[in-house]
């Protein structure tokens, strides 16, 4: 499992921006690319996010990983589009007797949609670079997002690592004794597993409600105290988010 | 000219679930981006309601037990654990990931389970790429609501006929996997089909998904089962208390 925000250098000056505000800054432009009805705003975000990865100095690899994914939705996508949709055909193909039509408005559709794709997931992905987790979810409790949700998602965060490490620990001793050998005892070794991790989880539910309790827990967590914003960080976010309107209305 | 045209409604699936089926594939997962704007809001207005009556058992629930807002959290973090785990799926030849909602649904209920797979859905899509913020809406209606529902009722069901808990567990992991992947047929074609009618798409996104999602919900409802029955052989008091069963079954 890679968290991959882990991976990258943590002090840069995207990092040092309050994260409501970068928060802002992502959901408005998420909606203008999901908004937006052709080519030139997506392509011109996912370049601006590009820029300011490098700029971060995101490890090559973590980049990859983190995109190759939406790559290739955003190519099955066209490709969905190219022989599914449309009307004016481009090109045929005879595959086993069988014509093949891609279609050139269909494949205009697809390529909206692929950038698209890729401009979201580059505003997201800056986000998740620069934002250190527990500061994302202080960002959250600003925008009034329930309590009990954040205090979930602060349990859950915290004990990931914890159970990913014993998930490790016993997958590597089924594996030893050919748990996976074959996928009938595969599926058992994974069921195990997993039952194995739900019985931990509960184990060490109670044990941290009796930790926090005897540390003054009676139901609810303290939430971090936001600093007032900076004028310098609302005054640029207001002009960025104007600016990249401009190209949005273009 | 009919034959030339059932050889391609069959071949064209063909080739995309080649496609939808190579690689670590989430395919559960929305990806960022993909819905337009009204049908990423239209799926958020359809998930809000179900996540804030979560939020309303969820207080309910750690009003009279300290412990359960921990529970629910690390039940979140195994979710999102079990989501990320490779399982190999033998037609496709690659390995696949299972939900985990149906057993988050079975243990503690769907209303609790929705918000569990929001919570894991939410660091998915901000850490691993996996969903996205824009589809988080669409991803939360069909892995936490359809997926917690499919598996509750049916394991809920199986039981209230005296059918074995395995075969139970069984039944729900597979219905919570394959009601999820309808779902995200529905999301998908609605979403992408732009000016073309929406029944056709939905039906080549379904056939594609099929050379995956058909033998992981197998999987995914042996893994239920197998993790149905270890908590029921090792610690039937866990079940006891997230009243999955009763005292009585356990004597028996």
């Amino acid at each position: 499992m890679q968290i991959l925000s882990e991976y990258f250098k943590k002090d840069h000056f995207l990092s040092r921006i309050d994260a409501r505000v970068k928060l802002l800054i992502a959901l408005a432009l998420l909606v203008m690319v999901l908004s937006y009805h052709g080519f030139v705003f997506p392509v011109a975000t996912a370049i601006i996010c590009l820029f300011l990865c490098m700029a971060i100095k995101v490890p090559l690899r973590v980049f990859i990983l983190r995109f190759s994914e939406p790559l290739f939705i955003a190519a099955i996508v066209v490709l969905l589009k190219l022989f599914f949709s449309g009307q004016d055909a481009l090109f045929s193909l005879n595959i086993f007797g069988a014509e093949i039509v891609g279609h050139r408005d269909g494949f205009r559709e697809g390529l909206l949609i692929g950038t698209r794709i890729i401009g979201a997931v580059s505003v997201i992905a800056v986000l998740g670079f620069s934002t250190p987790f527990t500061e994302f979810m202080a960002g959250l409790s600003w925008f009034r997002v329930p309590k009990g949700f954040i205090e979930i998602l602060m349990f859950a965060y915290r004990y990931i690592f914890v159970l990913f490490e014993d998930a490790q620990v016993i997958y590597q001793a089924q594996k030893n004794r050919l748990g996976y050998s074959t996928v009938r005892r595969g599926l058992s070794s994974f069921g195990t597993l997993a039952g194995t991790l739900t019985i931990k989880a509960f184990d060490h539910s109670q044990s941290t409600t009796v930790a926090m309790v005897q540390r003054g827990y009676e139901g609810d967590m303290p939430m971090l105290k936001h600093k007032p914003f900076k004028a310098t960080e609302v005054t640029f976010s207001v002009l960025f988010v104007i600016a990249m309107g401009v190209v949005w209305k273009m | 000219m009919k034959n030339d045209n059932s050889k391609k409604l069959l071949l064209l699936p063909m080739l995309l679930g080649i496609f939808l089926s190579a690689g670590n594939a989430h395919a559960m997962h929305i990806s960022e981006g993909i819905l337009p704007f009204n049908w990423a809001a239209v799926w958020f207005v359809v998930a809000v309601p179900f996540v804030g009556y979560g939020l309303y058992r969820l207080k309910k629930m750690s009003e009279t037990d300290l412990s359960f807002k921990p529970l629910v959290g690390l039940m979140a973090a195994v979710v999102f654990i079990i989501s990320c785990m490779p399982i190999p799926v033998p037609t496709a030849g690659t390995c696949s990931h299972p939900c985990g909602t149906g057993i988050s649904g079975i243990l503690l209920g769907p209303a609790i389970s929705i918000l569990v797979s929001a919570v894991a859905l939410l660091i998915q899509a901000l850490f691993l790429a996996h969903g996205g913020l824009s589809t988080w809406g669409a991803d939360i209606v069909s892995m936490g609501i359809v997926g917690s529902f499919a598996g509750y009722f049916t394991f809920k069901a199986l039981r209230s006929m005296n059918v074995n808990m395995a075969v139970s567990g069984f039944m729900a992991g597979l219905f919570a996997d394959w009601a999820t992947y309808i779902t995200t047929s529905v999301e998908l074609a609605s979403g992408i089909r732009g000016d073309s009618p929406f029944m056709p798409l939905f039906w080549k996104i379904l056939i594609a998904f099929i050379p995956t999602q058909l033998p992981l919900g197998i999987l995914e409802g042996a893994m239920t089962a197998g993790m149905v029955v270890l908590l029921y052989k090792k610690r039937p008091d866990l079940l006891i208390k997230m009243r999955v069963i009763k005292t009585e079954e356990v004597a028996l």
